[in-house]
């Protein structure tokens, strides 16, 4: 056999190529072979259940026509899984209305329970970003058993809602009521409370996500009309198109509460400046929120820069006598009144 | 209850130091089990070091300690088994790198808890102070880092600490062994039971956390009537904390 | 007790949970504070009046300051290494003449005087013996200069200051800033970087910490680059800069390190350990000046002494199989001479050659006698004259006399660089294989920390051969 150098680095390069076109993630070949094999029938009842739930609760009417249209299946196979479901007793047809029969609805109860559980363990427990969540609980959905459910909603300290704000069925199919409206319904200088993100469509909630607004921030909007909707919510001023700023739910606050003009994130703290801690925001949950709050950032505490980073981040902050190294996207959820 | 808090001036003069042998590792047959709590990077390791006569790694920086480790002592012909823990901020959270701390606190059940703090930083480490006086109450607290607070021109009222949190409080200077023999001292009165501590509680909790951890305990003290920290379990259950339940269900905490 | 009863308080906690709310945790501990706040402003009193000029901050705000921050971290890491380079020499020559040239021929005639059977005296004091004697030789010096140097850095408090400058690019690569922690712990040992990844509390970035760990050059490590380093890329330069350029060749190496350590960790957290990084916060804690002679006193007995320890206990058995499989013959060859040529083929391909591919399956339980067995082995297959015997591990007195054996046994330039690069790029010692196993748990991913490395080094050394066989 003839040895070159240049042979065997282009055989290598060849083979390295393979390797990724087959294996690269989420596109590779390998998976999506992998995937395919999976859309079986319980999945796609599932999937059928939880749509007619969610139409239900939003007031709206579905035929077959409009399930063919948003379910991501096969034509076929979702007017195959209709006629069984029927048989089964899980759904019934009013005129060509699809509508659910009790236990039909008490299963797709299940299914959102799981899926909203999963996205708060998801929230709570693990390190994935907000855009994951969703896919992941997607698929989640259909492989916890009963058990599990409950053993991981008692692990969650049986949570009521979700990171989103969307409640969380009890195991005895309770719903809690969210409170608010959507944005756009508010008139100018309405303070409120934020207390659902629609996480679908993904496109807009990908916008939300870029824009950093947070779950459970007070805000008050200064401007509201056809074209966009200005709100200011910690400090900072937001501007969304009223179609984006229709997946947020706000609470008005009735009482005339005192929603401070100075309140700030810590992130936006400059150096030589002080402030005073005023609260964590409800997007830092679970593990993380409660190390904060062990480490002393907790309500009425001074709060100072003491270091920067010469790379820009993390900064360390000076509370309580010691100085505590924080990353931005942290420190962006802890409120601030400057002095 | 008698609710005598003797200082440390008080105790030294009593302090027998022939009395005391350091045992290395060998830690059979003991008397007693001394666990040291404290947040990190206060100098638990040195304390422990300084009792035992072994070399635990210590370091300048939060974390340096991983496993826990143990060792001996002799004193006044009693032995005592030293445990030194990883540091802690908290008991209340449930993240992974604080369990093996935490579960000893809670679990291994010390004759005697030694808090160690950092004399500079104190209002930040009474936050896990106060939480351990919730759990048990034989402690003393250890204030080390006296010899920085001194520079740093920070005065503690030793006796006034004492009484608001009722343990007895001993400054010390881990590095340079100030103040050891008193908290040996101090160790050893407790563990004998000849001072009696009574733990400062909680106070500052909103009226309806306080009334649920009311109803809670006093049902889990029906239930259990020797668990002596049943308000810490309540504030437990309250959380949701998995370990606890399933500590409970097994009869580990009683 | 029964059940039942615990039941029904588990099932009132869950109700009063719902009652009182989320915010339950907060509350609590606000409320502790509160308690903590009250009793400090009844105990406390800080004498204000008397606030000196604060050192600390005047050190932090150059250490961590734009411009300074990064040349002090890498002039720091240059210097430790260069005095552990330079320090290191004079001792190590001393003790190799003690232990080689004067006691083990002094063992030797002791043997025969006594009239030992050839294979025992060959296993005992030929294996065995050397082995031992040549990780101390060669360990023993290095060690005891770096662990004190590291020790005084820990015990000054500058290592959370490392950790706080590189955190951003530990964010970007989807690790956690403590990670720099237990990286450099690693220099030292990467098993005891492996342990010390307990204080990072999310599970997918501590996994992340002990996967890359091996990244760190540890001890057993060291050695082998600076040699290497010293007698072929040293020699290249003229000889006013020869030291320094080895010294660059070692941190490059070292640094390269961390390269690899920041891209494995970026390409983990992108496909099989996918997620954002949960949470990151340190402390960073006073400077503290270091008891200079306590800190010496005590890391030359308590790590310098372990970690030669362990050397030792895993050097001798290893002496005694180098020596077993270059004395027991299949056919006409012996087995150590048999397997080098079956991997030379490889070897060559990788720009390395069978000896140093057998000798580093020979070392996988202590990185540290790479370089005696690769000695010994080559001296072997060559045929030439080293001063001893068939599978006798020894160390020759100058590194002249090194160079000329390896490159008796056909060494370029491109196989001493391959041979630093695969000791930063192999698999883990069995030791730390078994510290990952106890850390993790899993048997999945400690094969994949002991493999991943070798595959990386294989592609490495593989594309460097390849590359230079072209241009050169
Ligand atoms: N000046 C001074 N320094 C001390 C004293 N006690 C401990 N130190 C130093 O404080 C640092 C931390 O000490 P350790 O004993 O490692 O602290 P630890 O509480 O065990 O820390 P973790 O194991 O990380 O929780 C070391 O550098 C000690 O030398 C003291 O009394 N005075
Ligand atoms: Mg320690």
């Amino acid at each position: 056999m003839n040895y070159n150098p240049t042979y065997a680095l282009v055989l290598f390069f060849i083979i390295a190529g393979i390797l990724y076109v087959v294996f690269r993630p989420t596109k590779g070949w390998f998976w999506i072979i992998k995937n395919n094999f999976r859309s079986n029938e319980k999945v796609v009842i599932e999937d059928v259940l939880k749509q007619l739930y969610h139409f239900e609760s939003s007031g709206n009417k579905v035929d077959t026509k409009t399930l063919v249209q948003v379910l991501n299946f096969n034509n076929n196979q979702i007017i195959e899984v209709v006629k069984k479901m029927t048989i089964n007793d899980l759904i019934y047809f009013e005129k060509d209305v699809l509508k659910l029969t009790d236990a039909g609805r008490e299963y797709a109860l299940r299914i959102v329970r799981i899926h909203r559980l999963w996205e708060r363990y998801l929230a709570d427990k693990t390190g994935f970003s907000k855009e994951e969540w969703h896919d992941r609980a997607e698929m989640m959905e259909h492989k916890l058993s009963h058990d599990e459910t409950n053993s991981l909603a008692a692990h969650l300290g049986n949570p009521k809602f979700d990171p989103h704000g969307d409640p969380i069925p009890t195991i005895t199919g309770k719903v809690a009521k969210v409170n608010g409206v959507e944005l756009p319904l508010l008139a100018v200088n309405t303070v409120g409370r934020i207390t659902h993100i629609e996480d679908e469509p993904e496109i807009i909630y990908k916008q939300i996500l870029a824009e950093n607004i947070h779950m459970g921030s007070l805000i008050r909007v200064i401007e509201n009309n056809a074209t966009r909707i200005v709100f200011l919510s910690e400090g900072e001023e937001f501007r969304l198109a009223p179609i984006v700023a229709a997946n947020l739910t706000v609470a008005p606050i009735e009482k005339e509460v005192f929603i401070e003009d100075n309140i700030a994130r810590l992130s936006s703290l400059k150096e030589e400046e002080t402030a005073k801690i005023i609260g964590i925001s409800k997007e830092s949950r679970g593990e993380s929120r409660r190390r904060l709050l062990d480490l002393g950032f907790v309500k009425g505490a001074n709060i100072k820069i003491d270091l920067t980073n010469p790379l820009g981040d993390p900064n360390a902050y000076l509370i309580k006598g010691t100085s505590i190294a924080l990353r931005k996207d942290q420190a962006a959820k802890i409120l601030i009144k400057k002095d | 209850m008698d609710t005598k808090v003797k200082s440390a001036c008080e105790t030294c003069a009593h302090f027998n130091a022939d009395g005391l042998k350091k045992l290395g590792i060998s830690t059979e047959n003991v008397d007693f089990v001394i666990a040291l709590a404290g947040n990190p990077n206060t100098g638990k390791s040195t304390v422990f070091n300084s009792l035992t006569g072994l070399r635990q790694h210590t370091g300048n920086w939060p974390g340096k300690t991983v496993t826990r480790a143990e060792g001996g002592f002799e004193y006044n012909k009693q032995k005592f088994k030293l445990v030194d823990l990883p540091g802690t901020y908290s008991l209340l959270s449930t993240s992974e790198d604080e369990a093996a701390a935490r579960d000893f606190i809670l679990f291994g059940k010390p004759d005697v808890t030694v808090i160690v703090a950092d004399a500079n930083r104190l209002e930040r480490n009474l936050n896990l102070v106060l939480q351990i006086l919730e759990i048990t109450d034989k402690a003393v607290l250890c204030l080390n880092l006296m010899d920085e607070a001194k520079r740093n021109h920070i005065m503690i009222d030793e006796r006034t600490l004492a009484r608001d949190l009722g343990i007895p409080v001993v400054p010390t200077s881990a590095r340079f062994g100030q103040g050891i023999p008193e908290l040996i001292h101090t160790i050893s009165e407790i563990a004998n039971g000849n001072i009696v501590c009574k733990p400062h509680r909680i106070k500052n909790v909103p009226s309806n956390i306080e009334n649920a951890v009311k109803t809670l305990s006093s049902e889990i003290e029906k239930e259990f009537p020797n668990v002596p920290n049943s308000r810490w379990i309540a504030f437990r259950l309250l959380e949701g904390d998995t370990r606890i339940i399933n500590a409970l269900k097994s009869g580990e905490l009683v | 007790m029964s059940n039942k009863n615990i039941d029904h308080i588990l099932e009132l906690s869950n109700e009063l949970r719902w009652q009182i709310g989320d915010d339950f945790h907060d509350n609590l501990t606000e409320g502790i504070y509160a308690d903590a706040a009250q009793i400090v402003s009844d105990t406390v009193q800080v004498d204000d009046s008397k606030k000196r000029f604060r050192l600390d901050r005047q050190i932090d705000k150059i250490v961590t300051s734009k411009t300074f921050g990064f040349p002090i971290m890498f002039l720091i890491l240059a210097t430790v290494l260069w005095l552990t380079i330079i320090g290191a020499n004079y001792p190590s020559s001393l003790l190799a003449q003690l232990l080689l040239d004067n006691i083990h021929p002094a063992l030797k005639s002791f043997a025969a005087s006594i009239s030992m059977p050839w294979w025992l005296d060959g296993f005992l004091i030929d294996g065995v013996y050397l082995a031992v004697a040549w990780v101390i030789a060669v360990m023993l010096p290095p060690m005891a200069i770096f662990f004190p140097m590291f020790t005084l850095l820990e015990d000054f408090g500058y290592l959370p200051r490392v950790a706080f400058n590189l955190d951003n690019l530990f964010r970007k690569s989807g690790a956690h800033g403590k990670q720099a922690l237990t990286m450099t712990m690693g220099f030292g040992c990467n098993a005891a970087g492996i342990v010390a990844t307990r204080i990072i509390d999310s599970p997918r970035e501590r996994l992340i910490a002990i996967i890359t760990n091996n990244f760190s050059l540890c001890n057993g490590r060291w050695p082998t680059q600076i040699l290497i380093a010293t007698i072929f890329i040293g020699a290249v330069a003229p000889s006013a800069f020869s030291s320094l350029i080895s010294l660059l060749a070692v941190i490059g190496i070292a640094v390269l390190g961390m390269a690899f350590m920041f891209g494995t960790s970026w390409a983990l957290s992108k496909t099989v350990l996918k997620g954002q990084v949960s949470t990151f916060n340190l402390e960073l804690p006073p400077y503290r000046p270091p008891r200079f002679w306590k800190t010496i006193y005590t890391s030359l007995i308590d790590r310098t002494l372990i970690v030669l320890w362990r050397a030792i206990v895993f050097a001798a058995p290893a002496g005694a199989v180098i020596w077993l499989i270059s004395n027991i013959y299949i056919g006409n060859e012996s087995v150590a001479a048999w397997t080098i040529h079956s991997l030379d083929g490889f070897g060559f391909l990788l720009g390395l050659n069978g000896v140093i591919l057998l000798a580093y399956i020979v070392a996988i339980p202590a990185n540290e006698i790479v370089i005696p067995t690769i000695l010994m082995l080559t001296v072997l297959v060559t045929g030439i004259d080293g001063g001893a015997g068939a599978g006798v591990m020894f160390e020759l007195d100058s590194a002249n006399a090194t160079a000329d054996v390896l490159k008796a046994g056909g060494w370029t330039l491109l196989t001493a660089i391959n041979l630093m690069l695969f000791s930063l790029l192999h698999n883990p010692c069995s030791t730390t294989i078994y510290t990952i196993y106890k850390e993790t748990k899993s048997a999945k991913w400690t094969a994949f920390a002991s493999i991943m490395p070798v595959i990386l080094g294989f592609i490495v050394t593989f594309l460097v051969a390849q590359i230079w066989r072209i241009i050169f």
